[in-house]
């Protein structure tokens, strides 16, 4: 009996893997974070499924639990049942340099990490989140009633700490262009040090630094790890938003998390789904070429999101101030913490 | 005349004596019959659990398929397998070997992560030095900080009675933050990097890759070979040796090993090292043979799979691997579940914890298979 | 009430526990139950309380038969067991243990406790148990404690009650009171199941005795018409010898000499008082006294179990006031702990590993870092074999053996080795006649062999039997010395300086 019920399982399993290998399929391996992260593996996926909708490709992930699963969870997509590998997140950068070393024949594309010098069958997806933050920093700092604004961050690593920099940049340039004494806890972009909950994914940590921050006289923070804010954010929701604010980071968080949408003032966006829908696109095209990709404000790949439930406590004059420096960012006259 | 009957007579006693009782058919139950029915079990209520969740027949077959292949079905499924085992192997053995001496360390999580960064510090501190010695010498180096790192409960708990249990709890806390900050000094993190990662181990400092010449994506790599001399080498000390004796004695009957004159804190602090040298062991594999560097969290809890495993494996050597093995397998073989059927990983994860409580219990299983066991007969001497 | 059992058979295995027993138990009478350990007591009175069902045979209660399924049936049925270990809540009061799982309840479940206080008394009262209702257990003395596990059969309105091995926790004092509560029940009607392998216990308070050897009745009658001879007789299967055959003493050079030792408890109270004593080879010293007076610590110290705070200690003319326990053992101190099971032996290992349990590193068994199993188990045989160890192999875990054998296991390890020294604690307590006797006999070889022998016994018969001199330890100091050559001491002077008599006479 058993038999029979192999066998017949696994002509399933053969027809199964016959019809998913006549399609384009994407597949993506997430970080440890996982695939309901709230984060950028939740928003690199959606590119995929973006995909997978317009285009009718075939789409999967794989979950990876720890470190040492990176390199086991890109072998097992080898062998030609994915056309696209796309992996995701900063820590994922030796392991996909590795695999694509090795299978040169195989179109990799990594999220969040720039190859230095490039490698012909990876594309590098990067964003120049300062810039969004940028606005997020001169939002925050105009709509502060402490004068105090926080952030705190996952790990200690680049595509973590730009959104720091430019948050911070961002309400200096509100200071200096009104006069004010907006102060950031929890990050120096000179000595690159601060606030750091040290992994991706614990909410009590999230919940514990925002209340830190708050404690400190802090309104609104920008917590920048992940789904870690999550945990801030449900810290904010027992304060009341009078008390706290967040600002969400990667996807527009009154999406991802819409149990709690009303405590985003904003969300400052990393459109991986985008830059991972442009690179399916290219390899479907056969445009696929190995380098860079970097999302800016002038191209779409990072932005503000929509302020929904503080559209009207937002004051008209502090929105267009904010539309007047994205111009200024775009077309070169304003430089980042120049 | 007299005396020479009696001579034959004692001899004939003590050949008696002496003859090997047989392999009964109740070790044989507990040693083979429950843990292939706890594994049956496990999956049917696994199945059970996918069914509640929405997946539907066909994939839960189809999964189950994708488990038997991922980890015993193709070369790559065995090499994968072994490979995640190695470490558990190692870390596990010095877990079973602190239960037989009485000591529930938890600590094997930061003795692991210590003693694999010290591996990697040694190693690329050394370019210079050739393989097999760079290897050597940093497997070596982890063994030994894995040691020092333990023997801070042995000797906490020898001096002061202070409970291992509480004080490796908190050495693994301390653990995690020490490794961070290692990974930050100047000396030890990547050029380049502001995120704690260590530089990479160099070739000469690498377990070398068993398979590769005959496809460069098997990992399996030479701590394969580790891990086997470990189980001989534990089996030996705790079965063969005097201070094996010593150590399983005192995890025993505590009171009777210090009747008989056995010092209770050498014990305890030779039987925490030994299990600190294996979890540094195990580190060392995981950096030398797979890793390549240390991060914060390249334990990937490790060190308290390996608690599990223990106590599946019974704490005896060849148990461990078994245990070892098994547990590669499913994580070898939930991988391939995740690619083949698109079942959630957190399902291995489910049904990792119900083979372990199959197995810690028997008498379920006893329970819910009767036919598999011979019949019981209640009580004991009369 | 009246109960018969009838052609009962267990069986477990291949082992007959019990074969074809046929017993009658009658209110208002004591049963006195005879046999070795393992002989089938335990077995049959665990059927009859419902534990086990048997095999083949019935059970009658008041003429009808009876079935039960398991231990509450027995109780339902009025058959009550007192067990040797207690089952007592330490932190709890007599009354709370009592209605422990009969809790008498008001409304909404809360507990009655005033009334369980009431009905405790009474029973109290009625059988003349003078058990104080609300002192909490661990407060208790044994004797008392095992008057409480009685009141809680009482509670339960048992009409029989068994006791297995009552009086092996007893002093002889509190032996004295036991009986009288037993006959008090007897004479309320209660059927009364006394399971005992002392004989002169069985004769003093049984109006029935029957003997059981090897799960089979051996032998049936009435005290009158019975002796301790004719019983062990019936229980072992041989003819005993009661008195230890033994030479006089031939005292030599002193092979332990203490001088002034106090040994402290956590508070700083003397748990030792100025203990000096001396042990000369070839001669058996027997430290008489009531439980916990002092007799375990002076062990310890010996052994070198427990630090002395001052003091000194010499053995066979060396000062071992500091020595390890390992290195008094290695210069030939043998020791047979107090508690064979706690202290003695590993009950999960084998028997080969218990018998190298404090030598396993000397060079006989050891190559290297690595012990050689293949002479530890050649000599494991050897001490069995000269020991009478009866197990089928020296690969099985020590604790499938019988308590005797256990115990004789214990023995062979210490005396097998080149000794001066023997420190015997309690070495016969709960075996059987068969086994005490042949314990006994070895301790005098010992003697003969020119050892020292340091006996600590309750057992004031074994103390009177064996020893060449008798110390009495009261309060944590030896307060009378008594000349035993040939048996020469005072019974009854010994029994007063034990009671502390000896004290109030100095004082």
């Amino acid at each position: 009996m058993t038999f029979l019920t192999k066998t017949g399982l696994a002509a399933v399993l053969v027809a199964g893997s016959v019809t998913a290998a006549s399609a384009f399929t994407a597949c993506q391996v997430t970080d440890t974070g996982g695939i309901d992260d709230a984060g950028f593996n939740q928003t690199a996926w959606k590119g995929v499924q973006d995909s997978m909708a317009e285009y009718g490709i075939e789409g999967r992930f794989l979950e990876s639990q720890a470190e040492a699963d990176y390199e086991a969870n890109l072998n097992s997509l080898l062998g030609g049942a994915c056309d696209v590998i796309i992996t995701v997140g900063f820590l994922m950068g030796d392991a996909t340099a590795t695999s694509a070393a090795a299978n040169p024949d195989q179109k990799y594309s990594i999220v969040d990490y720039a190859y230095d010098p490039t490698i012909p069958n990876v594309v590098g997806q990067v964003y120049a989140t300062d810039q969004a933050a940028f606005l997020a920093g001169y939002l925050a700092a105009g709509m502060t009633e402490t004068g105090v604004l926080g952030t705190f961050g996952g790990i200690n690593i680049p595509p973590v700490t730009v959104f720091m920099d430019g948050f911070v940049h961002g309400a200096n340039h509100y200071n200096s262009v009104h006069g004010t004494d907006v102060t950031v806890l929890g990050w120096n972009p000179e000595s690159q040090e601060g606030l750091f909950t040290g992994n991706f994914d614990s909410l009590d940590d999230g919940r514990a630094f925002a209340q830190n921050l708050y404690d400190e006289g802090a309104d609104i923070i920008m917590p920048v790890a992940g789904p870690v804010g999550l945990g801030s954010a449900s810290l904010a929701n027992e304060l009341g938003t009078d008390e706290l604010k967040i600002i969400g980071v990667d996807a527009d968080q009154t999406q991802t998390d819409p149990d709690r949408a009303h405590v985003y003032l904003t969300s400052v966006l990393k459109r991986m789904d985008a830059t991972v829908q442009a690179v399916i696109k290219a390899a479907m095209d056969d445009t696929f070429e190995g380098g860079l990709i970097v999302g800016t404000l002038e191209n779409g790949g990072v932005g503000l999101a929509p302020f929904h439930s503080f559209e009207d406590a937002v004051p008209a004059e502090l929105k267009a101030e904010i539309e007047e420096i994205k111009a200024a960012i775009i077309d070169g006259s304003l430089t980042i913490g120049g | 005349m007299m005396d020479g009957k009696d001579l034959k007579h004692v001899n004939e006693d003590m050949r008696k004596l002496l003859a090997r009782a047989a392999f009964g058919r109740g070790d044989f139950e507990d040693l083979f019959v429950v843990p292939v029915f706890a594994v049956v079990a496990a999956l049917v209520l696994g199945a059970v659990i996918m069914l509640a969740t929405g997946v539907d027949l066909p994939t839960i077959g189809q999964s189950f398929v994708a488990l038997a292949v991922g980890s015993f079905g193709s070369l790559n499924a065995v090499s994968e397998t072994l490979t995640a085992a190695i470490p558990l192997v190692l870390a596990g053995l010095g877990l079973g070997l602190g239960f037989r001496a009485g000591l529930f360390n938890i600590g094997a999580e930061g003795q692991l992560l210590l003693g694999g960064t010290a591996a990697v510090i040694f190693t690329f501190s050394f370019p210079s030095l050739p393989f097999p010695v760079l290897m050597i010498f940093g497997l070596l180096a982890g063994a030994l900080v894995g040691a020092a790192y333990a023997s801070i409960a042995g000797i906490l708990k020898a001096t002061t009675g202070a409970h291992e249990v509480i004080s490796t709890i908190m050495l693994n806390l301390i653990s995690f933050r020490l490794l961070e900050y290692i990974l930050r000094q100047p000396y030890i993190q990547r050029e380049g990097r502001s995120d704690p990662i260590s530089k990479s181990v160099p070739e000469a400092g690498q377990l070398p890759r068993l398979l590769d010449w005959f496809d460069p994506n098997l990992r399996l790599h030479a701590g394969v070979f580790v891990m086997l001399l470990a189980v001989v080498f534990v089996w030996w000390l705790l079965f063969r040796s005097k201070i094996g004796f010593a150590f399983r004695a005192s995890g025993a009957n505590p009171d009777a090993a210090r009747y008989a004159g056995m010092r209770s804190g050498l014990v305890i602090v030779a039987a925490m090292a030994t299990a600190g040298a294996l979890a540094g062991l195990a580190g060392a594999s995981q950096v030398q043979g797979v890793l390549g560097r240390a991060s914060p969290g390249f334990s990937a809890q490790m060190g308290f799979d390996a608690i599990a495993l223990a106590l599946l494996g019974r704490s005896h050597p060849v148990g461990i691997l078994f245990a070892g093995i098994l547990f590669g397998g499913l994580e070898a073989g939930g991988r391939q579940m995740q690619v083949d059927a698109g079942v959630s990983i957190d399902l291995i994860g489910i049904i990792q914890a119900l083979i372990i409580v199959f197995i810690a219990a028997p008498l379920l299983v006893r329970a819910i298979f009767p036919w598999g066991f011979r019949k019981e007969t209640k009580g004991g001497k009369a | 009430m009246d109960v018969e059992l009838r052609g009962i058979t267990k069986r477990f295995g291949a082992v007959v526990a019990n074969d074809n027993v046929n017993m009658v138990i009658r209110g208002g009478e004591v049963l006195g139950l005879l046999g070795e350990n393992g002989a089938g007591k335990s077995t049959m009175m665990n059927i009859l309380s419902g534990l086990y069902s048997p095999d083949e045979g019935e059970i009658l209660i008041d003429g009808k038969p009876v079935s039960f399924d398991g231990p509450g049936d027995g109780i339902a049925a009025g058959i009550g067991m007192v067990h040797q270990h207690f089952m007592l809540v330490p932190v709890f009061t007599v009354a709370e243990n009592v209605v422990l799982g009969v809790e008498p309840t008001k409304r909404l479940g809360y507990l009655d406790l005033k009334k369980a206080r009431a009905q405790v008394d009474e029973i109290n009262k009625k059988y003349g148990l003078h058990v104080p209702a609300d002192a909490l257990i661990e407060d208790l003395p044994v004797g008392i404690q095992q008057r409480v596990e009685i009141l809680k059969v009482l509670f339960r309105e048992a009409d029989v009650l068994i006791l297995d091995e009552p009086t092996a926790v007893l002093t002889p004092q509190e032996v004295e009171d036991f009986f009288s509560i037993v006959r008090s029940l007897k004479e309320a009607g209660k059927a009364i199941v006394f399971i005992t392998h002392k004989l002169h216990e069985i004769l003093a308070i049984s109006d029935r005795i029957n003997v059981l050897r090897q799960g089979r009745i051996t032998g049936e009658g009435v005290p009158e018409s019975l002796d301790e001879a004719k019983l062990a007789e019936m229980m072992v299967g041989r003819p005993v010898s009661f008195t230890v055959d033994k030479t006089e003493a031939n005292p030599g050079r002193a092979m332990l000499e203490m001088t002034d030792v106090i040994m402290l408890d956590d508070a700083d109270e003397r748990l030792l008082d100025k203990v000096s004593l001396t042990v000369h080879s070839g001669e058996v010293v027997g430290v008489a006294g009531v439980q916990g007076n002092g007799q375990t610590e002076l062990v310890e110290a010996i052994t070198g179990l427990e630090r002395v705070a001052s003091g000194k200690i010499i053995f066979d003319g060396e000062d071992i006031t500091h020595a390890s326990v390992r290195e008094r053992h290695s210069r030939g101190m043998a020791h047979i702990p107090e508690d064979r099971h706690r202290d003695g032996m590993i009950s999960t290992f084998t028997i080969a590993e218990n018998m190298v349990l404090n030598s396993y590193y000397e060079p006989a068994f050891a190559r290297g870092m690595a012990i050689d199993w293949a002479s530890v188990q050649k000599t494991a045989a050897k001490y069995c074999v000269d020991f009478d160890v009866r197990t089928p192999s020296v690969f099985l875990p020590a604790g499938n053996l019988s308590g005797g054998n256990q115990q004789k296991m214990v023995v062979a390890r210490e005396l097998e080795r080149q000794t001066k020294l023997v420190i015997a604690s309690q070495p016969t307590r709960g075996l059987d006649v068969g086994s005490i006797e042949y314990i006994h006999a070895r301790l005098i070889e010992a003697r003969d062999e020119g050892d020292g022998v340091l006996i600590v016994s309750s057992e004031l018969d074994e103390i009177m039997g064996l020893a060449d001199r008798i110390l009495v330890m009261f309060d944590g100091r030896i307060v009378a010395e008594f000349d035993n050559t040939g048996g020469k001491a005072d019974r009854n002077a010994v029994g007063l300086a034990m009671a502390g008599a000896h004290e109030g006479a100095a004082a």
